[in-house]
């Protein structure tokens, strides 16, 4: 008897310590992050960083601004979910709503096969198929633009927002899109005058989470954005080469000193990268919740 | 069922062998049946009779469902609503239906309402008018009035079945399927609704199914009683209650299955 009792005690002790361990982690890395970045401002002000229109970490002069790399990051992003939020709700419409079950059988798989596909092989494609197509349409002395990774990070996005909105417009109940029929709707109006704006709250969680997962993309954007930390005009910028946040840690990393003040720059764009996907996220699970809230 | 035709002289819908599977499963056999204008029509039965697949018949809600075959004639005003060029649109805009459970769309009191008119196109400033009156016949613009933008799932369930009445109202049909109303809300609210379809019949055809007998005999003018998908018997519902001419039919009201 006592002995069972150890028993149990003993995997309860040790499925919650496993637990407790992604807690230990996330914190163990917020310190790390925090600490390392925050250390850059002994040789650069807050505003200097935050506000700066120049990333020249190399120079005799050197400067650590943020901006360009924000801008960059931005309108990548921005790109992005001008492009997938459209196609992928149509898509979970179509999916949910219009298809027949056994072709939203068969084309769910692909969706996941899509999620599942690594951001270097994107990025190869990007670079091998989209950057000369970019580079010839528009007569651009290079391909490499925040168009090229506007795309191909849509496309990437494309399976969460997909996925996650598919899921709220099956939840909405079918007693509504009845009641609407029942009506003398059609099909079409009881779509998007009923289902989608009962699901609107499930939609923009999904939207959220697929902005969260764009912002943080790295090798794709390294490989077909051009890599030029230049605050990017709008909305000609989209056919100029950007250089992502992500990206420029992950180029100028591997290069530089320990403990420089370039690797605590480096880190500080790592916290605001941080901060950025934390709030993303935060936000669309208070979105998500809101939805859960209403269906029931 | 001979019965059931000779019964109503000036019928609305004319239902003729109607058959219905779902798959394989048959779930309403060579049905018949004459439902008079301006009357309230109650169907009966024990579950899984039959009765509420009859009702989803006459507005064809049955369309939506993969693999169910009908076979037989509805008729209603003189169109057989299972010819090749009927809008469906057409036909659950004059037959309107309120379901089992209340269905408010998540959206404001008016909105609801307005939705029905909205879509058909009716003109915008004709609108705040058709809402109101849909209210006033669903007996429920006194509780809502100074409240229409609010939310209607701040309403009580048996306020929020009115309101599906009203909605389905405001879209001015001929004829009014309900499917249980009644059966999720409390014996006041009930009372409520049962009052209000009683007013509504001399405006509108009405068929009503309902799993309450109690609920039958006060209400309405003719019952049919459904058995096993077949409809056993129909007539006035004071014969069906006092006088029944089938064994089943006494044996179901009298309370020995169902």
């Amino acid at each position: 008897m006592l002995s069972r009792n150890y028993k149990e005690k003993t995997i309860e002790w040790t499925l919650f310590s496993v637990s407790v361990l992604t807690v230990v982690v996330l914190f163990l890395i917020c310190l790390f992050l925090f600490r390392d970045g925050l250390l850059v401002f002994r040789d650069t002000s807050l505003m200097d960083f935050l506000t700066g229109k120049f990333w020249y970490p190399t120079s005799v002069n050197r400067q650590f601004g943020l901006l360009p790399l924000f801008f960059g990051s931005l309108i990548v992003t921005a790109g992005a979910i001008i492009f997938a939020v459209p196609l992928g709700i149509a898509a979970a419409i179509y999916i949910s709503e219009i298809a027949d079950p056994r072709i939203a059988d068969f084309l769910k798989p692909f969706i996941e096969i899509l999620a599942g596909i690594p951001s270097v092989v994107f990025g190869f494609f990007g670079l091998v198929v989209l950057v000369p197509i970019i580079q010839n349409n528009f007569n651009l002395p290079t391909g490499q633009t925040a168009l090229t990774g506007s795309i191909m990070l849509g496309i990437m996005a494309l399976p969460t927002i997909i996925t996650i909105s598919e899921d709220a417009i099956s939840s909405v109940p079918s007693t509504l899109e009845q009641g609407s029929l029942a009506l003398g709707a059609t099909k079409w109006q009881t779509i998007y005058k009923v289902i989608v704006p009962a699901a609107l709250s499930g939609i923009s969680a999904a939207v959220m989470l697929g902005i969260g997962r764009a912002i943080g993309e790295t090798m794709t954007l390294m490989m077909v954005t051009g890599n030029t930390a230049v605050i990017p005009s709008f909305p000609g910028g989209f056919l100029a080469s950007v250089r992502t946040m992500t990206a420029t840690i992950a180029l100028e990393m591997g290069e530089v000193p320990q403990g420089s003040t370039h690797f605590h720059a480096l880190f500080a764009v790592g916290s605001v990268l941080f901060i950025i996907t934390f709030l993303i996220n935060l936000i669309a699970d208070s979105i998500k919740k809101r939805y859960q809230f209403k269906v029931d | 069922m001979t019965e059931g035709i000779q019964n109503v002289s000036k019928p609305q819908i004319k239902v003729e062998n109607l058959n219905l599977w779902y798959g394989e499963k048959q779930a309403l056999k060579n049905v018949s049946m004459n439902i008079p204008k301006n009357s309230i029509t109650a169907l009966i039965g024990p579950s899984g009779c039959g009765k509420s697949t009859f009702i989803r018949c006459l507005n064809r809600m049955n369309d939506l469902i993969n693999n169910c075959k009908i076979e037989g004639k509805v008729t209603i005003e003189s169109d057989n609503i299972y010819g090749p060029d009927v809008d469906v649109v057409d036909l659950r805009k004059s037959v309107g239906m309120v379901f089992q459970k209340p269905n408010p769309f998540p959206m404001s009191i008016y909105d609801n309402v307005a939705y029905g008119p909205r879509i058909h196109g009716a003109n915008r400033k004709d609108l705040d008018g058709i809402v109101e009156q849909a209210l006033h016949s669903a007996a429920i613009w006194d509780e809502v009035s100074d409240r229409l933008k609010s939310p209607a799932l701040s309403l009580s369930g048996g306020q929020q079945q009115r309101l599906c009445i009203a909605r389905t109202l405001a879209v001015k049909p001929k004829i009014i399927l309900f499917d249980e109303p009644t059966s999720a809300l409390d014996p006041i609210s009930t009372l409520r609704i049962e009052d209000l379809t009683m007013n509504l019949k001399k405006d509108y055809t009405i068929v009503i199914v309902t799993h309450n007998m109690q609920q039958a005999a006060r209400i309405s003018d003719y019952t049919g009683f459904f058995l096993m998908g077949e409809l056993i018997e129909f007539g006035q519902t004071k014969q069906i209650f006092q006088n029944p001419r089938e064994k089943s039919t006494e044996d179901y009201i009298t309370g020995r299955f169902g």
